[in-house]
């Protein structure tokens, strides 16, 4: 594997220790997140989501030996969105108004929604974090091709486009100073321009460049003889009864809280919405 | 695994130089999507109650990898496998707060997006099909909306039709042509069916054996 400058973004892989969720499959990993979003697209009151995401997301967090800072760090980056939707819904939904903001009717039928989706919104993100964080991308591509039996072609495509974006980062910051010092008005010292048109050339150089790097690779795979009949793996990943054990349990919890909230009355959806 | 897609795939089936190329495109979009997102939350809480419009505004860019895929590889499906695998890459690489969602939301877009495209039985690449290719992935994308988020009862559903609308046939439809054309022109796409198409486009006699012809 290359080596990596420290400052780099390490994109697609797994946080260094190990823990019960690194050990898990990630095909399995993935549809149970999968499970568990499509199952939180019903409710639309506060109860359901909330204690979808009081029961999993600590469980998750503990499984993953997750950082404290590194949940929280990245949930702050898609909590705007959250507020947002919030923000959104109490003005726009018809029902029983509680307040006037700037001209702006706030009703409780959109503040419960509103809150629903932020909610609903947070515990997404908070379990998708979880889940980057404990599976290594390539690991997940060979396991796709195992139990997924997603074509080797598909798989080493995907894993070429990985190969390129490790290199990404690097690849914009040359980039912008190169087109930064061919600046005949540029001051020495001074910060790289950051309007759009200068961010603009500079993506499409990133493209061009991607480009090329990708028919290269393409050429190499080809070489190799990829494509051209079964292969065997190098690195076989994994599928045991501790997965079932997982999907059980997640796919269970998912279960129990809708059914409680359903029993006590508290589940709303959009067609039981007044 | 028994599937014969080994190199003797017919015309219309995806070869692995398509795939890898697929795989760039969705990669290099989908970095510079998550670039620009990091950006962006700042701008949503700053436009208070109207922050969630600010995603209509946007709407099309996220959806150019569709018609800009076809516009190059020019076989069917590509639309949606070039979306789905940049859903991919922003969940598993790029940790997408949205999750496995989005590979359903990329399919869906795609499809969007692609339809004109197929109407045509990808033979006609004109401005008129970029615009309903745009205007097709904006009926996709609001109808995706609507089921998860329930944005046909609020009141701004007009607004967020609208800005959807324009957002893609500009971001999406028109911006896929451009921006195929200008990578056309640097000679990237040189071995890919739109570069075969300016090549042939540009000789007023084509001749069938001229394939290897540096121009």
């Amino acid at each position: 594997m290359s080596a990596h400058s420290p400052a780099a973004p390490r994109f697609g892989r797994a946080l260094e220790h190990d823990s019960v969720l690194h050990r898990r499959n990630p095909t399995v990993k993935l549809l149970v997140l999968l499970a568990v979003s499509s199952v939180l697209l019903v409710p639309v009151d506060i109860a359901t989501p909330s204690l979808v995401g009081l029961a999993l997301v600590p469980a998750a967090v503990a499984a993953g030996r997750l950082p404290m800072r590194t949940l929280v760090t990245t949930c702050a980056a898609f909590a705007p969105f959250a507020c947002s939707l919030l923000a959104v819904n109490a003005v726009t939904r018809e029902g029983e108004v509680v307040a006037q903001v700037a001209g702006l009717e706030v009703t409780r039928t959109g503040l419960v929604v509103g809150a629903s989706l932020a909610v609903r919104t947070l515990v997404v993100g908070a379990l998708a974090v979880v889940f980057t964080t404990t599976t290594d991308g390539p690991r997940l591509m060979t396991s796709l091709h195992q139990h997924a039996r997603l074509p080797a072609r598909v798989t080493y495509a995907i894993l070429a486009g990985y190969r390129v974006l490790e290199g990404l980062p690097d690849a914009w910051t040359t980039i912008r100073r190169a087109q930064a010092v061919r600046d005949p008005t540029r001051r020495r010292g001074a910060p790289l321009p950051r309007d759009p048109a200068s961010l603009g050339r500079a993506a499409f150089a990133l493209l061009v460049g991607a480009l090329r790097q990708g028919e290269r690779l393409a050429t190499t795979l080809q070489l190799r003889g990829l494509g051209s009949g079964p292969r065997t793996v190098h690195r076989p990943v994994r599928l045991g009864p501790a997965d079932a054990v997982l999907v059980l349990v997640t796919l269970g919890v998912c279960a129990l809280v809708v059914a409680a909230t359903s029993r006590a009355g508290w589940l709303l959806t959009w067609s039981t919405l007044g | 695994m028994s599937a014969p897609d080994g190199p003797t795939t017919g015309r219309r089936g995806l070869s692995l130089g398509d795939l890898v190329l697929l795989a760039v495109l969705a990669t290099v979009l989908g970095f510079l999507y998550w670039a620009l997102v990091q950006a962006w939350g700042a701008l949503q809480l700053a436009m208070g109650p109207f922050g969630d419009l600010a995603q209509h505004v946007l709407a099309g860019g996220w959806m150019v990898a569709a018609p800009l895929a076809t516009y190059i590889v020019r076989k069917p499906l590509v639309g949606i496998v070039v979306e789905i695998l940049a859903a991919f890459v922003e969940v598993v690489f790029l940790a997408s707060p949205v999750g496995p969602m989005l590979l359903l939301v990329g399919f869906v877009q795609g499809a969007g997006a692609e339809l004109p495209f197929a109407l045509t039985r990808y033979r006609r690449y004109g401005w008129g099909v970029f615009v309903a290719s745009g205007v097709s992935a904006a009926c996709a994308s609001v109808l995706m909306g609507a089921i998860r988020f329930g944005w046909l009862q609020q009141d701004w559903f007009a607004w967020r039709v609208g800005l959807t609308l324009v957002s893609s046939v500009l971001l999406c439809g028109l911006l896929a042509r451009v921006l195929g054309d200008a990578l056309a022109r640097t000679g990237v796409l040189d071995n890919t069916a739109l570069g075969r198409a300016r090549r042939a486009a540009a000789r007023p006699a084509p001749q069938p054996h001229d394939e290897v012809t540096v121009a």
